[in-house]
């Protein structure tokens, strides 16, 4: 049986959709089979062939703190979460650093880069556009101090959410995990599906006629808790959380596999991680979008995995009732799937005929797809899938008993591969030549540019290239370049056992606001299909899966900044406690004319180049992505890998102040660093050096500053403190993994020296050039709007 | 519009919004092949320019008239 310290259980549940604003009146509809699609009235439908939609009818959402600082996707999940945290009888945490917050999300504030563009462009609605205020907001709202991050894997970033709660709570990093997703409905994922030509005009139709989806929208919240803290406060205990699994396609950037591979790995993996069999599964409410190509490989997926072991198994999608409510399905469906298990009733897949049952009798022989109403049966675990853009599947167990998940044991981890694109240059080698030569920032908005010379000498082809936007451009650059640089080839025998975490802050938001435009000045029936993909926040890393062909697990986070680092974090944890082998971490931001446009606006771009520790007002504006390579070191010595440093330890704290600021949160900056030295095993005595995320702009390098003070005493004034950028400028999440490059850089020796800044106890900076040679354990900090801080430790 | 211009013209496009090389882009160069690689994605793009741009509507067509920019000029010319 699972031991006590690695039983996760659900504690509270949340939720608001088309069929209800709270989970007892949504069940009660759903047992009802009602369905809450309708004709759209929040979005034009002029010319379209489309106008069906599955909103939210609730007039409560802006009965919470600072409505007008909240994008309507952090309104919908505000209040599933205050439902969630009542019905886990759950107050305000006070800043606790064991309360986590992980949302996931497919187009965040979107609704809010509409009203950006057509009124006024006006710098309040730039806070509330990117995902990475989801969590933030909620955490603000309950007080949560632990790690708070969104999970941007699209439709599957629900489920993803939770799988990542249980890995922390696991991992001992949490005991409290306030995990779903959220998204609303808006002009630019309905224009998106549009030009897909993804959406039924007739309503979705999922295992049945499957001529497209029908687009939701809400917010589901599952309060995820340590089985310990739980028997503890006497909380009331929904069911276990059992094990999870994510996997990536390597196919295709919208389209899943036909033959369902990938997603059978992710079931495989969520059956292995609980330790029960396959005939202990009840029922699956399956992603079922309505989509043929999503429809028919997961009939395909499922045949092969139940087969003989589990041949009647009860199947279902709900999305006939709440619509595809993307980065919130996974977490809906989640609260479904557990009201399902606790009150042993399988929801139905809706509008079906007599004919039409006979036609899926067909196609899913005995499988029992469950239709029109609900049916009892005696259920003892549920399992719940979603897959997503990118390529990514995700699957996870709900169960009545503690299953029999193992526990890891921490294993040794190395870095054996860079990969970077910056602005000066797209290579490992042109960030060492601009190191010698001091290079600097040239002006106050600095971008990488990729080339086809890039392409060409990557061995990258132009079918391939010719539809990477910018963002999947720098992120393949430097993913294919780190695994070259760790000569590593992936191959169809160890292609599972690796596996990419992609950072970022802002994600596809460029992209999102190039659509917006498109289908302000045309029309939402004239969206691109070509150009949609790259608004989903996951796209980047899902075609740097599909160039690599990389079929393990595949995350895309994001909570500014600090996702660089966090990046590096997961995927130590991911290693120790998964079957990958190897994972990519990677850093990856943007800086197009746009990003650049709302930096200025928030007055929080310099106007000229500065350098770290230089009082300004602003920082210049960078981008770039920066992948690390990290092994398990018995994995990395038996196919002879060139080893960087280790990774020892990762650590997060955090201080809520509002999203967009983060004055006042400092010492939670503290928290994070002395987390990460636990983690190690180590002390502040025993750091050399530390690579900091300093950028010229007073408020944020004050931070750093005192921080280290506080952390590391008299001994700040002799500790070389690396600045990355002086170089490169604030590349948010590309920065942060380039800090992590560097700090590994040093640690082999391969980069010789570098100038370091030195903090005088007065508070004075001054700098002067170090050698590498006397490292051997250097310390890497990251911070994020909102009050999140990660701390990562490398050695020899 | 004479059949070079169609064909110049749908060049273009395909360098301009879906990221094709034109140096190795030929009038008869296959679109779906391996240099290429336009997939389903790409051809609802080819649909609506065509639809937008010709005023011909290339929907619900089968594979055939997408093989090149000289198979889908002859189409845009057949059905103008």
């Amino acid at each position: 049986m699972t031991s006590n310290d690695c039983r996760c259980v659900v504690t509270g549940l949340g939720v608001i959709c088309a069929v209800g604003n709270n989970v007892e009146e949504t069940w009660s509809n759903a047992l009802n089979s009602v369905s809450g699609i309708h004709k759209t009235t929040s979005v034009d439908t002029k010319n379209c062939y489309a106008d069906l939609a599955a909103e939210v009818n609730c007039d409560s959402l802006d009965e919470i703190d600072s409505p007008e600082e909240k994008d309507r996707a952090s309104k919908l999940c505000i209040k599933a979460a205050n439902e969630a945290l009542k019905d886990a009888n759950l107050e305000n945490f006070n800043d606790d650093q064991r309360v986590a917050v992980i949302i996931g999300s497919c187009v965040g504030g979107v609704l809010s880069v509409e009203h950006y563009h057509q009124n006024g462009r006006n710098a309040n609605d730039i806070p509330k556009m990117p995902i990475a205020s989801i969590a933030s907001q909620v955490a603000e709202t309950c007080g949560a101090g632990g790690i708070v991050t969104n999970v941007a894997n699209a439709c599957a970033a629900g489920t993803i959410s939770i799988a990542l709660a249980c890995d922390l709570i696991r991992s001992g990093r949490a005991d409290v995990v306030i995990a779903g997703g959220a998204d609303s409905f808006a002009s630019v994922p309905y224009s998106g599906f549009l030009s897909l030509h993804a959406l039924d005009e007739n309503g979705c139709s999922p295992f049945n006629h499957c001529n497209g989806i029908t687009l939701g929208e809400g917010a589901g919240i599952v309060v995820v808790e340590s089985y310990e803290h739980a028997q503890k406060r006497g909380a009331k205990q929904y069911c276990e959380v059992l094990g999870s699994g994510v996997t990536s396609d390597a196919h295709h950037i919208t389209a899943p596999r036909e033959d369902g591979l990938c997603l059978t790995e992710a079931m495989n993996r969520a059956v292995n991680n609980s330790g029960i069999k396959k005939s202990d599964i009840g029922y699956l409410n399956a992603h079922g979008t309505g989509t043929g190509k999503n429809d028919n490989a997961e009939i395909n997926a499922f045949g092969k995995f139940f087969a003989e072991e589990n041949p009647t198994i009860s199947v279902s999608s709900t999305k006939v009732m709440t619509g595809h409510c993307l980065g919130a399905a996974g977490a809906i469906e989640a609260v479904f799937s557990i009201k399902a298990l606790t009150t042993n009733t399988v929801l139905p897949t809706l509008h079906y005929t007599a004919e039409d049952s006979e036609a899926l009798k067909a196609k899913v022989g005995q499988m029992d797809f469950v239709q029109n109403t609900p049916k009892a049966k005696e259920l003892n675990c549920v399992m719940s899938n979603n897959v997503a853009f990118g390529g990514t599947n995700a699957s996870i167990i709900f169960s009545k008993q503690p299953g029999e998940v193992v526990k890891h044991e921490a294993k040794n981890l190395v870095v054996t591969g860079i990969g970077i694109v910056s602005p000066l240059g797209n290579s490992k080698q042109a960030y060492l030549d601009a190191v010698k030569n001091d290079a600097k920032p040239a002006s106050a908005s600095v971008q990488s540019t990729i080339t086809n010379d890039d392409y060409k000498e990557l061995g990258i082809k132009m079918a391939f290239y010719r539809k990477l936007d910018n963002l999947g451009q720098l992120q393949t650059v430097s993913g294919v370049r780190a695994l070259q640089d760790a000569n590593f080839t992936v191959t169809e025998d160890n292609a599972k056992e690796v596996g990419i975490i992609v950072g970022t802050s802002e994600g596809g938001l460029g992209s999102t606001y190039d659509f917006e435009e498109l289908i302000a000045e045309q029309g939402n029936a004239n969206g691109s299909a070509f150009k949609f993909p790259h608004t989903v926040y996951n796209a980047a890393g899902g075609y740097l899966s599909i160039c690599s062909g990389i079929k393990g697990y595949g995350v895309t986070i994001t909570t500014g900044p600090v996702s660089g680092l966090d990046s590096i974090g997961y995927s130590m944890s991911v290693i120790n406690n998964g079957p990958e082998k190897a994972m990519m971490a990677t850093g990856t931001d943007e800086n197009l004319p746009i990003i650049t446009e709302f930096a200025q606006k928030l007055n929080v771009a310099a106007d000229k180049v500065v350098a770290p520790f230089d009082n300004a007002d602003g920082f210049v504006v960078g981008d770039g992505s920066v992948s690390l390579m990290i092994e398990e070191e018995g994995y990395a010595k038996s196919r002879g890998a060139k080893v960087y440093c280790r990774a020892l330890g990762y650590g997060n704290g955090r201080k809520n102040v509002k999203f967009g600021k983060v004055s006042g949160s400092g010492e939670a900056l503290d928290f994070a660093i002395n987390d990460a030295l636990k983690d190690a095993g180590l002390t502040a005595a025993d750091i050399d050096a530390v690579c900091g995320f300093a950028d010229g702009f007073k408020t944020i390098d004050n931070i750093e500053k005192e921080s280290l003070a506080r952390v590391f005493g008299d001994r700040l004034a002799a500790l070389p403190v690396f600045e990355v950028k002086e170089r490169v400028g604030e590349g948010r999440a590309a920065s942060a993994t380039l800090a992590a490059a560097e700090a590994a850089l040093l640690l082999s020796g391969e980069m010789e020296s570098d100038s370091a800044y030195f903090m005088a106890n007065d508070g004075s900076v001054s700098k002067k050039n170090v050698a590498a040679a006397g490292l051997n354990k250097v310390l890497v900090i990251a911070f994020a709007a909102g009050g999140s801080y990660s701390a990562v430790v490398f050695g020899k | 519009m004479a059949n070079e211009e169609v064909k110049s013209k749908l060049k273009a496009f395909f360098m301009s919004d879906l990221g094709v090389d034109g140096d190795v882009l030929n009038y008869d160069t296959p679109l779906f092949g391996e240099e290429i690689g336009l997939d389903s994605v790409d051809s609802l793009e080819i649909i609506s320019f065509v639809d937008s741009n010709f005023g011909v509507s290339m929907t619900g067509v089968g594979k055939e008239p997408f093989q090149s920019i000289d198979t889908i000029a002859d189409f845009i010319e057949s059905h103008k």
